[in-house]
């Protein structure tokens, strides 16, 4: 029998039989699509928060006070560290020689007032270079210089959030608020950049001068975290050695532990990588379950028709068919099958991934290779899986077949 | 020609072997009209299944025109049913959801090489059993001799030496069985051999010879029925 005759035959008798082919592709449609969707949004997921950490800087180190543990993949500042300094960080850009440039911080909520609004937010002092190694961009109006960080000027950069909330909406750049019972002037709106990994949203604060806040605002003398640019990637390494040995000195802590927590942007990437690696294998292994699913459900359609037609195997035998045409057709009818719930299945994919990315506001990744693996990987299971029912109407007997009640 | 030497076959159900057939030696010649008859479990069927290659004896040889059969491999015989014979069965069995052409054409599609032809063939081969008009009907829209005369078709299309027939008319009425008749009178003028296993005595009259077959084995050998009514 020619393969081309075959095939004819083979979709002729899955038409005659719509329900259960349609009911049978669709299982196959449903696995595929959800490995597809799954994985689509796996790697959304991932992409998003390597995207946060990009945001962050490039070549960045962080150095917190204190002990920094992550609690449900945040991070959670055990509590309030008194040890580490602004001359920490200029020591840091002084001695090592991997290190461009350094941006501390020290942040607290505070109560914001403007006219007869109010709001609470987190108040973050920052130096200049903060805006560069964060990168952090102005949207309306102007960030801060060096002098006016020096001289503790009473200037503010608010975020997006603040000016719909506090402002409605309104251009808040040269109104005059107040952060606490300080006055303070709003040099400059911040482009949005969202929520970062932490979960802490960069749009709902306000920048102002470190040493505005440190002298004339929350009146400290440490702060909580430094900011860290280092020339390369491959210098983050040596530069997490160099600021561990410089402030272990600084701070004699000799043989007690660290009093700070430094983060490396390299391992942090390749951390969130590698568990939104993991995660996407786990989605993806779920979504296969019910791949194979849909392969079972072949099976079980195939052995049913396999029964069901045992006179119609028996007649074809009768009428010249070798036990070859008959495993072919059966193969044949499972390949289909398997196909076009691939096929169909693909394409559900594709259009799923789409909708949830523009109706439920999912950050997905429409994953081609995925689909492409999905629709042979679906035919491979279709034909896997058609192997045994073939073999079992193959091998009927033509007289036992023909005599089936 | 077909050469039945010491057949026998037993079936075993459980540990009960039952005879069926026990020494049946016969000679058809080509174009002739044989009916083998017997009462219900005498083996008529089962001698037809053995002759058409569906089924194997426990002992003895068959040879169609001068091939010994058991020689022959699985593929081989596939061939051999698909070019020598054609069966036509009491229960019909046409395909369902499948309309009277594409039933006709069945034996077409194991062919070595599917005939440019075929549908033409298949055609003409129903518009010799009077179906012209109904090609495109679906079994499920046919009467029970319409049926029957389509599996005669299939039986037909790819012009074998036997034509088989087991209690071909058996499901069918009186006109209907009288059209059946007509068709295998016609298909034996031809030179076709026909060999039609029935239990009814009117239908075996329509034959040549008739085979009554006892206990496995043949009682009478009449090779006069034919001439005699």
């Amino acid at each position: 029998m020619k393969v081309s005759k075959a095939i004819t035959l083979s979709c002729k008798i899955l038409t005659a039989h719509r329900l259960r082919t349609a009911l049978c592709v669709s299982s196959m449609a449903i696995g595929v699509t959800a490995v597809v969707v799954m994985v689509s949004m796996g790697r959304g997921a991932q992409k998003l928060v390597l995207d946060m950490i990009h945001d962050m800087g490039t070549n960045l180190i962080v150095v917190n006070a204190g002990h920094v543990t992550l609690v449900g993949g945040r991070e959670r500042q055990s509590a309030i560290v008194t040890t580490l300094r602004p001359s920490d960080a200029d020591a840091i850009q002084d001695y090592c020689t991997s290190v461009v440039e350094v941006a501390p911080e020290t942040s607290r909520k505070m109560n914001v007032q403007w006219e007869s609004e109010n709001l609470t937010t987190e108040i973050v002092g920052v130096t200049p270079s903060a805006f560069r190694i964060r990168n952090i961009e102005i949207e309306m109006g102007r960030g801060f210089d060096s002098v006016e960080n020096e001289s503790g000027q009473r200037v503010a950069i608010v975020g997006t959030v603040i000016v719909e909330k506090l402002f409605n909406g309104e251009d808040p750049v040269g109104h005059r608020i107040r952060i606490g019972s300080a006055p303070f002037e709003v040099a400059g709106v911040m482009k949005a950049k969202g929520v970062d990994a932490n979960g802490v949203d960069r749009d709902d604060r306000i920048l102002i001068p470190i040493k505005t806040a440190m002298h004339r605002l929350v009146r400290t003398t440490f702060i909580q975290k430094i900011h860290i640019q280092v020339t390369n990637s491959k210098q983050l390494e040596l530069a997490e050695t160099e600021i561990r040995e410089l402030l272990h000195e600084r701070h004699r802590l000799q043989d007690k532990p660290d009093d700070f927590t430094i983060q490396n942007q390299a391992t942090l990437i390749q951390t969130e990588r590698e568990s939104a690696r993991i995660l996407t294998l786990l989605v993806g292994s779920v979504a296969a379950i019910s791949f194979i699913v849909g392969g079972i459900g072949i099976l079980a359609v195939m052995l049913t028709a396999c029964r069901e037609r045992r006179r119609e195997i028996g007649l074809r035998r009768a009428v010249g068919a070798r036990r070859r045409d008959i495993r072919t057709q059966f193969m044949l009818e499972s390949l289909i099958i398997a196909g076009l719930g691939g096929f169909f299945g693909a394409i559900l994919g594709i259009l799923f991934t789409f909708f949830t990315s523009r109706l439920g506001g999912w950050y997905t990744i429409q994953s081609w290779d995925i689909t492409g693996a999905g629709l042979i990987l679906s035919t491979v299971i279709g034909m896997v899986f058609g192997i045994y029912p073939a073999t079992k109407a193959s091998t009927l007997e033509p007289i036992e077949a023909l005599r089936t009640e | 020609m077909i050469k039945i030497k010491d057949i026998e076959k037993t079936y075993t159900k459980g540990s009960v072997p039952t005879e069926v057939l026990r020494g049946i030696n016969l000679l058809i010649q080509r174009g002739e009209y044989v009916a083998i008859m017997g009462t219900s479990g005498t083996g008529k069927s089962t001698l037809m299944n053995i002759i058409g290659c569906l089924d194997k004896p426990t002992k003895g040889h068959l040879e169609l025109d001068d091939v010994d059969v058991y020689k022959l491999n699985d593929d081989a015989l596939s061939s051999l049913r698909n070019k020598k014979i054609g069966f036509v069965f009491q229960q019909f069995f046409l395909l369902e959801r499948t309309t009277a052409l594409d039933n006709v054409l069945l034996p077409l599609i194991y062919t070595d090489k599917y005939p440019a032809d075929a549908n033409h063939r298949a055609k003409k081969a129903l518009a010799s059993v009077g179906l012209e008009d109904r090609t495109e009907y679906y079994a499920n829209e046919l009467s029970g001799g319409q049926l029957q005369r389509v599996a005669i078709a299939r039986a037909l299309i790819n012009d074998p030496d036997v034509i088989l027939a087991d209690e071909p008319t058996g499901n069918l009425d009186s006109r209907s069985t009288s059209e059946i008749l007509e068709i295998f009178n016609r298909l034996h003028k031809e030179g076709r051999t026909i060999i039609v296993v029935t239990h009814d005595q009117a239908v075996a009259k329509h034959a040549q010879r008739i085979l009554e077959l006892k206990d496995g084995r043949i009682a009478e050998n009449d090779t006069g029925s034919k001439s005699k009514n």
